[in-house]
C-alpha cells in the first residue's frame, strides 16, 4: 500500500478565500489578461490598417490613369498624330526590310569569311546584294523626308494646344492669386482641330499619293533588275523579293485609311482600358505620343518567372523530397541551413553576381566552337531570360524547398510505415504515398516560389536586359535567350524620372495594382491548396 | 512447451534505440499457426519486440539489434542476404492506430499487389473481396469501393488495415494493439476476426487488455523494463504463472 502524500501547498489561503481574491496586477485600470489582449489585438490592428492604407493609396493614384490615358488617346487622334502614323507604319515596314537587308550581308560575310575567302574575293560575291541594299534604301529616302515633315507639323499642333492649355491653368491660378498682369502675359489659343485636321489632309494627302507611288516603281524595277540567280543568297533574296512586292500591295489600304480619317471620330472611354491591357508598347516621355501597353512587361515577366519556375521546381521539390525521405540526419542538418542561407543573399549581390559571372559564363558557354551547331547560338546578349530566370530560380529554390519539405513532414508517419510494412521500397513509397499525400501542400509551395519570383524587382531590372519589347517567339526554345522588360523591373526604372500627377505617373500606379493583383491571386490560390491538403491529411 | 513448429525464433536478441538498451537478451519461440499475446506495462519494449519481426525499426535512424537472432522459418532476418522488402510482404503488420491511405477503400487494399506490379482487374477484383471477406468487412463495404477509405468508421478503418495486410497473402500477422482505439462493439468483431484469421496465419498481438489476451490467445508472453519475464501456455499465465511480478500485473496488483 502507498503510503498518504502529505501535500504541501504553497498557497495556505482556503479555497474560497482565493477564489475571490482580487489582487492581481493592474496597470492603467487594466489587469495583465487584458493588457496582453490589447497589445496583440493593437498590433494586428496596425498590421491590417497600414495594408489597407497602401492598397488604398495604390488605388486613389491609380485610378486617375484611365481618365488621363483617354485624354491622351483623343488627342493622338484629334492633333493628326494617328493620321500621321498610319504613313509612318509604312516607312516603318520599309526600315526594317532593309535592316533584313543588312543583316542578311553581314551573316553572309561572315559564313565567307569562315569559308577562308579573302576580302576582296568576298566584296566581289556581295556585290549584287550591296546594290539592292543601296538601292532600296535610297527608294525609301522621299518618303522618309515627307515623313519627317509630317510629323513635325502633327507635333506643332500637338503642342501648342499642350502649351496653351498649361497657359490656361496658371492663368487661373495667377489669376485667383490677384496677379492679372502676369496672368495676362500668357497666351491662350484655341486651337480649331477641324481647321488643322484640313489643312494636314489637303497638304499631305496628294504628296504622300505621289511619293508612295514613285516608291513602289522604284522597288518594282529595282526587283526586276536584280539578278541573284546562283548566288549563295538566292533563297533569301527571292524570300525578300516577295515580301517587298507584298508590302507594295498595302499601300492602297495605307491610302485608304488616310483618307477616311477623321480628326474628330470619337474615342470610347473602354479604349483607354483595353489599349493598357493589349497594347503591344510601352513608350514613355516621348516627344511624339506616349504609349502604355502592359503587354511586353507582362509577358517579360511571366517568360522570366516561367523559366525560373522550370528550373526551381524539380530542384527545390526533389531537394525536400531527398532530405525528407532519404537523407541521414546529418545530411540534414548540413543542408536544410544551407539551402535556407541562400534565401538571405541580397538580391542586389545576386543580380551582380548573374551581371559578371552567369550572364557571361552563358554568353562565352554559347560561343565555344563545339556548341556552334545549335541555331541561334553563340548569342549576342549577355542579359536576356534566362540569366535573369536562373538567378530567380535561385531565390525561389530555398521556399519552394522549404514549404515542400513542411508539407512532407505533415504527411502522418502512419501512411509512410503501412507503405513499407506491405513491401513498398523507398522509391515506391515516395512516389505513390508521400508526394500525392502532400502534393497540394507542394503545389501551393510552388506557386508561392511563383509569386516570390514575380514579384522580385532587383534581379531582373540588373539582368533581364530590359527590352521594352515582346521577345521573338517564332525563335522557339532560343526565345529565352532575348532580353525583356519587367513590370517590377520597369516600375523601380520609371519611377525616379516620373513626374507626380504625371500620365507616366499613374501609368506605373497603375502597374503596381496589377502586380498586387497578380500576387493577391497566386497567394489565394495557394491558399486554397493549403486548406484542401489540411483537410486531405487531418 | 509446444509441440507446434516454431515460426518466429528469437534468440537472446539485445535492442538499442542509439545508446539506450530497450530489449534485453530476449529469448522466445513463437509457435506457428496460433495466436501469441505479448502484456506487459508500458514502455516495457512489446512493440520495439514486434517491429522487430518485420524490420519496421529500420526507419528509425540509429537503431540495431547488438546481439543474438531472430529467425523466421529459420532464416535469420537480419542477415545481408535477405531482402526487406520479401520479409514485409511474408509478414504483415497491422497498426495501433488504423492507418488507412487517403485512397480509395479498393485502392487501400491492392496497394501492395500494385507495388509487385499487379494490375490486372479481374484479378485486383478478386484479391479485394477476398480480403474484404476475410476482415469480415465485405458486407459494410461492398457497395461503395470507390469510396474513401478515410470516411470509415474506426473499427471499419481497422479492419480494412487488416484486409490490406491480409491481401498480399501474409504468413505471419503482428499486430500492435489493433483495437486500443475501438469501441467494445468493434473490439469484438476484431476479436472474431483474429479467432477466424488465426486458421491460416500466425499470429502476434501486442495487447493492454488482459480478458483480449486471454480470450484470443495460446500463448503469452509478459515483458517487464525491456526483459522478457515469462512465456508460456495462456491459460497456465492467467491461472498459476510461475512469476510473482507476472501474478502482480495480471491481477492488477501493480502499475
Ligand atoms: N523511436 C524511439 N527512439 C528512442 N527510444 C524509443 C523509441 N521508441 C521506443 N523507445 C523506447 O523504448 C522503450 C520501449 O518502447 P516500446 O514502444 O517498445 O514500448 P511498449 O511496450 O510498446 O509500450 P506501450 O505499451 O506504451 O506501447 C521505451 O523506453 C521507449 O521510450
Ligand atoms: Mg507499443
Amino acid at each position: 500500500m502507498p503510503e498518504t502524500l502529505e501535500i504541501k501547498r504553497l498557497d495556505q489561503r482556503p479555497m474560497t478565500e482565493s477564489l475571490l481574491s482580487k489582487n492581481k496586477v493592474k496597470f492603467l485600470g487594466l489587469g495583465s489578461d487584458e493588457i496582453i489582449k490589447y497589445f496583440f489585438s493593437g498590433s494586428a490592428w496596425t498590421a491590417i490598417i497600414v495594408l489597407a492604407l497602401i492598397t488604398f493609396s495604390l488605388f486613389r493614384e491609380g485610378a486617375g490613369f484611365f481618365p488621363q490615358h483617354h485624354d491622351s488617346l483623343k488627342l493622338y487622334r484629334l492633333a493628326g498624330l494617328e493620321f500621321v502614323d498610319y504613313f509612318r507604319d509604312q516607312m516603318t515596314a520599309q526600315a526594317s526590310l532593309s535592316r533584313y537587308l543588312n543583316e542578311l550581308k553581314l551573316n553572309k560575310t561572315l559564313k565567307l569569311q569562315a569559308a577562308g575567302k579573302g576580302e576582296a574575293e568576298i566584296e566581289s560575291l556581295l556585290a549584287p546584294l550591296e546594290q539592292l541594299r543601296l538601292d532600296f534604301d535610297q527608294a525609301g529616302l522621299e518618303g522618309q523626308a515627307l515623313l519627317d515633315e509630317m510629323t513635325s507639323m502633327a507635333a506643332g499642333i500637338k503642342d501648342r494646344y499642350t502649351i496653351s492649355e498649361e497657359n490656361r491653368i496658371s492663368r487661373k491660378q495667377l489669376i485667383d492669386a490677384g496677379m492679372k498682369e502676369e496672368a495676362d502675359l500668357l497666351e491662350i489659343e484655341d486651337i480649331d482641330f477641324a481647321k488643322e485636321a484640313e489643312n494636314l489632309k489637303t497638304t499631305f494627302l496628294p504628296k504622300q499619293k505621289e511619293v508612295s507611288a514613285t516608291m513602289a516603281a522604284k522597288m518594282k524595277s529595282l526587283l526586276a533588275a536584280t539578278k541573284v540567280e546562283n548566288t549563295i543568297y538566292e533563297a533569301e533574296v527571292n524570300r525578300f523579293k516577295a515580301t517587298v512586292s507584298k508590302y507594295i500591295t498595302g499601300f492602297d489600304s495605307v491610302q485608304m485609311k488616310m483618307q477616311d480619317w477623321t480628326h474628330d471620330k470619337p474615342v470610347p472611354f473602354y479604349e483607354s482600358i483595353t489599349k493598357f491591357i493589349t497594347g503591344t508598347k510601352w513608350v514613355t516621355q516621348s516627344f511624339w505620343q506616349d504609349w502604355y501597353g502592359i503587354v511586353p512587361l507582362f509577358i517579360g515577366s511571366l517568360t522570366v518567372s516561367i523559366v525560373a519556375l522550370i528550373v526551381a521546381v524539380p530542384l527545390g521539390v526533389g531537394a525536400a523530397i531527398y532530405i525528407n525521405q532519404v537523407a541521414s540526419i546529418q545530411e540534414q542538418n548540413f543542408v536544410k541551413p544551407f539551402i535556407e542561407f541562400v534565401a538571405v543573399i541580397p538580391s542586389v549581390v545576386l543580380g551582380f553576381f548573374g551581371i559578371a559571372v552567369l550572364g557571361e559564363g552563358i554568353r562565352v558557354f554559347t560561343q565555344w566552337d563545339m556548341m556552334a551547331w545549335v541555331p541561334g547560338f553563340p548569342i549576342a546578349e549577355r542579359l536576356n531570360i534566362i540569366t535573369a530566370g536562373l538567378l530567380l530560380a535561385l531565390m525561389a529554390v530555398p521556399s519552394i524547398f522549404t514549404f515542400s519539405e513542411d508539407a512532407l513532414n505533415n504527411v502522418p508517419k502512419a501512411y509512410k510505415e503501412a507503405s513499407f510494412s506491405l513491401g513498398a521500397n523507398r522509391l515506391q513509397t515516395i512516389s505513390r504515398i508521400m508526394v500525392p499525400a502532400s502534393l497540394s501542400g507542394i503545389i501551393s509551395a510552388i506557386l508561392l516560389g511563383f509569386g516570390r519570383v514575380i514579384g522580385e524587382t532587383m534581379v531582373v531590372l540588373l539582368v533581364a536586359g530590359n527590352r521594352l519589347e515582346i521577345p521573338d517567339f517564332s525563335a522557339g526554345l532560343m526565345v529565352i535567350f532575348q532580353p525583356v522588360h519587367t513590370m517590377t523591373g520597369l516600375v523601380a526604372q520609371e519611377i525616379p524620372e516620373v513626374v507626380k500627377g504625371s500620365l507616366q505617373y499613374r501609368a506605373l500606379f497603375v502597374l503596381a495594382i496589377a502586380l498586387f493583383l497578380i500576387s493577391l491571386l497566386i497567394n489565394y490560390v495557394a491558399q486554397i491548396f493549403v486548406r484542401k491538403y489540411k483537410i486531405s491529411v487531418g | 512447451m509446444s509441440n507446434a513448429p516454431t515460426a518466429i525464433e528469437v534468440e537472446n536478441v539485445d535492442f538499442y534505440y542509439g545508446n539506450s538498451k530497450a530489449l534485453h537478451d530476449i529469448s522466445l519461440k513463437i509457435p506457428k499457426g496460433l495466436v501469441t499475446a505479448f502484456i506487459g506495462p508500458s514502455g516495457c519494449g512489446k512493440s520495439t519486440l514486434l517491429r522487430c519481426f518485420n524490420r519496421m525499426n529500420d526507419l528509425i535512424d540509429g537503431t540495431s539489434v547488438k546481439s543474438g537472432k531472430i529467425k523466421i522459418h529459420g532464416v535469420d532476418i537480419y542477415s545481408k542476404e535477405v531482402d526487406v522488402i520479401e520479409l514485409r510482404k511474408r509478414v504483415g503488420m497491422v497498426f495501433q492506430k488504423s492507418n488507412p491511405f487517403p485512397k480509395s477503400i479498393y485502392e487501400n487494399i491492392v496497394y501492395g499487389l500494385r507495388l509487385q506490379g499487379i494490375n490486372d482487374k479481374k484479378m485486383l477484383d478478386e484479391v479485394v473481396e477476398k480480403s474484404l471477406r476475410g476482415a469480415a468487412l465485405w458486407d459494410e463495404v461492398k457497395d461503395r469501393l470507390d469510396d474513401y477509405a478515410t470516411g470509415l468508421s474506426g473499427g471499419q478503418m481497422q479492419r480494412l488495415c487488416i484486409a490490406r495486410a491480409i491481401a498480399v497473402e501474409p504468413e505471419i500477422i503482428l499486430m500492435d494493439e489493433p483495437c486500443s482505439a475501438l469501441d467494445p462493439i468493434a473490439t469484438m468483431k476484431v476479436e472474431e476476426l483474429i479467432d477466424e484469421l488465426k486458421k491460416k496465419y500466425t499470429i502476434v498481438i501486442v495487447t493492454h487488455n488482459m480478458q483480449q489476451a486471454g480470450r484470443c490467445s495460446d500463448f503469452t508472453a509478459f515483458y517487464y523494463l525491456g526483459k522478457l519475464i515469462e512465456f508460456d501456455r495462456t491459460e497456465k499465465i492467467f491461472t498459476n504463472p510461475s512469476k510473482q511480478q507476472t501474478e502482480d500485473y495480471i491481477t492488477g496488483r501493480f502499475g
